[in-house]
């Protein structure tokens, strides 16, 4: 097991250097570079006051030299500033990382929390109402776009309920309930479409499982149903429900950019977009090297917990 | 003794009919791999209401898209301040926006970007997903552990947040929402086509055409490109629907198609959410659009693949 997660944890490391590398990459292909395009657009400065700051910045330097030098202030915390605010990229970190976190824990937790009971409903009901109806929840959640169900929940819950979200940010610490109405939306928007892709896995797979020998094996015993389905088919089912969630949670961290976007939560992939806007790319490259490190480390974490779930898994 | 003498003479026939059925197996010519792929497919159609509806919904679209001039009733970029923010009436059924621009001939007109950036995304995604797949599934090796690596790295990174990027480099327009798209749709697709063909590799016909000598491309082009159509048309279709998603998020967040052009996304974010208390129609038949649409790829890709890969049905 220790052997497998040092594998693992070494294998993550060449993907995390490549994408750094698709990542800085990308940022120094456009045209120009970033400080043209950023000062050409904002007015007329002389080329000599460019060379100068461009010097500032170190984007006189070669290329490997920049990126290693990239790679150097991204393992020690200290991405640099941004071009547009001029302030600390680690600042607006700071205060966009919890918002961030927060907002996808919840909308998981939600998700999760919805999705397999009905998963599991649909699964021991095949075919009745209650079935078609989950399905037919399951099927809209992925096709339904967030930014539209986030559109449509702020307009409705204004028109119908005279009720908008409070806008803005209020931490956990400091006002739960302002916190709690701030968020509740945004993450049952962002968990909707987690629920969907969950909802439709564990129904498949308690399926499946409820067909198992064993299964059959624990009715002929007399066993009472909740048993046979939450202690005996539930946790074998629940393998391949864990690989979706796992494979969800890009999803869910892409999400958050659409949703923080329409609910003005000031995360991390508010900062993204705006950046992006801007033209920001040092904020651009270290969000995005962010997210993916955060997400290669999860995903680490999901192929960790199958050896917990299904003790027969031997990663040696 | 005379007994086992018998057994082992019939062991012996036994033996000799299985491997002569094998070879037969070998020699005959399978039917036509199209006229079944058709069959199943009507087949399945029949059996399944939803895949029929998703089915007619998706000609549908593609009519509407094709006809778009004759069918609206408006030019989708005429304005008229006279009558703006009118209601769903029978002149304008889906009502008119901001400035006078009717709802429905932009409705109409924007299926035609959606799907003309969705098929053009998959088109691009799918081939270079093919031709990367097809090359490490077959040569393995080196090549297969670079490319592999490389499509890890690329899928570390969010799919709409690579999108994001990649938009923002090459400058927010239809075209390289496009190609964010297609970049996004690669990793994927190569990873199943390598399966498709490490497991095509596995076959008799293929072992005896390296036998025989064929070479490389041919051994590629025509013995192991055939078997693996099915996942590549199944997967193309399923991302058909979220290369429309992804579009239409990257209009809605700015960075995709610009205005006037009639852009799903773009009206939801454009006079969507301006205005959305006011007239919420402008946010209600965009979004309505959107996700019909992804809705009709998402379960038509389910009953094709129920129709071509039955092995893949409880993957749903």
């Amino acid at each position: 097991m220790y052997k497998y997660a040092l594998r693992r944890l070494l294998l993550a490391v060449p993907v995390l250097l490549l994408s750094s590398l698709i990542v800085f990459g990308l940022m120094r292909i456009m045209p120009g570079d970033a400080l043209t395009l950023l000062m050409g657009e904002s007015g007329n400065i002389s080329e000599r006051d460019l060379a100068k700051v461009r010097k500032q910045l170190r984007l006189d330097l070669p290329y490997h030299e920049q990126y290693a030098l990239w790679l150097w202030q991204m393992v020690s915390f200290s991405p640099g500033d941004s071009l547009f605010t001029g302030e600390p990229i680690t600042t607006s970190l700071k205060k966009a990382v919890p918002v961030t976190i927060e907002l996808a824990a919840l909308a998981m937790v939600l998700g999760i929390v919805i999705a397999v009971p009905i998963g599991v409903i649909s699964a021991t009901r095949q075919d009745s109402t209650a079935d078609y109806a989950g399905r037919v929840v399951a099927v809209s959640g992925l096709s339904i776009p967030d930014f539209w169900l986030g559109t449509l929940v702020i307009t409705f819950a204004a028109l119908w309920f005279h009720w908008i979200p409070p806008v803005g940010y209020t931490s956990l610490w400091v006002d739960p309930w302002r916190n709690l109405q701030q968020f509740l939306l945004p993450a049952a928007v962002l968990g909707f479409r987690l629920a969907a892709a969950t909802m439709r896995m564990t129904r498949s797979t308690v399926l499946e499982v409820l067909r198992e020998d064993y299964v059959r094996t624990a009715w002929a015993k007399g066993l009472a149903g909740r048993i046979v389905v939450y202690k005996h088919a539930l946790k074998n089912a629940l393998i391949p429900v864990v690989t979706i969630i796992g494979g969800q949670l890009g999803v869910l961290l892409a999400g958050t950019v659409v949703v923080e976007t329409i609910f003005a939560l000031p995360g991390m992939g508010r900062l993204t977009v705006e950046a992006i806007l801007y033209r920001d790319y040092p904020v651009v490259q270290t969000n995005v090297m962010l997210v993916a490190g955060t997400l290669v480390t999860l995903n680490l974490l999901v192929d960790l917990s199958y050896a917990w779930l299904d003790p027969r898994i031997r990663y040696s | 003794m005379r007994g086992s003498t018998r057994a082992s003479g019939t062991a012996e026939r036994v033996s000799t009919v299985t491997a002569r059925v094998a070879t037969l197996q070998d020699e005959v010519p399978p039917p036509s791999v199209e006229i079944s792929r058709t069959r199943a497919l009507a087949h399945a159609l029949r059996r399944q209401p939803l895949g029929a509806f998703s089915a007619a919904l998706i000609v549908v679209i593609v009519l509407t898209a094709i006809f778009a001039d004759v069918l609206s009733p408006y030019d989708p970029l005429e304005t008229r301040p006279e009558i703006r923010l009118t209601r769903p009436a029978w002149d304008h059924p889906f009502g008119t926006d901001d400035i006078g621009r009717d709802v429905l001939s932009r409705v109409i007109h924007g299926a035609r970007i959606s799907l003309w950036v969705g098929l053009l995304a998959v088109g691009i995604g799918t081939a270079a997903g093919m031709v990367i797949g097809l090359l490490c599934g077959y040569c393995e090796g080196r090549l297969d552990l670079i490319f592999q690596r490389v499509m890890d790295a690329i899928q570390a990174i969010p799919g709409l947040m690579l999108a994001l990027a990649i938009v923002s480099v090459l400058r927010p327009n239809t075209t390289n929402a496009m190609i964010a798209i297609a970049i996004v749709i690669i990793p994927g697709n190569s990873r199943i086509v390598r399966g498709a063909v490490m497991s095509a590799k596995q076959n008799r016909y293929v072992e005896a055409a390296q036998a025989i000598g064929c070479q490389h491309p041919r051994i590629i082009l025509s013995h192991i490109l055939p078997n693996v159509t099915a996942p590549i048309l199944i997967i193309a279709s399923i991302w058909l629907g979220n290369a429309i998603l992804i579009e239409a998020t990257l209009s809605f967040l700015g960075v995709g198609t610009q205005p006037p052009t009639p852009s799903w996304g773009l009206m939801l974010s454009s006079t969507g959410r301006a205005f959305m208390e006011q007239a919420p129609w402008l946010a209600v038949f965009p979004g309505l659009a959107i996700s019909l649409s992804v809705l009709a790829f998402n379960l038509f890709g389910d009953t094709l693949r129920d129709a071509w890969d039955p092995k893949l049905r409880n993957a749903r």
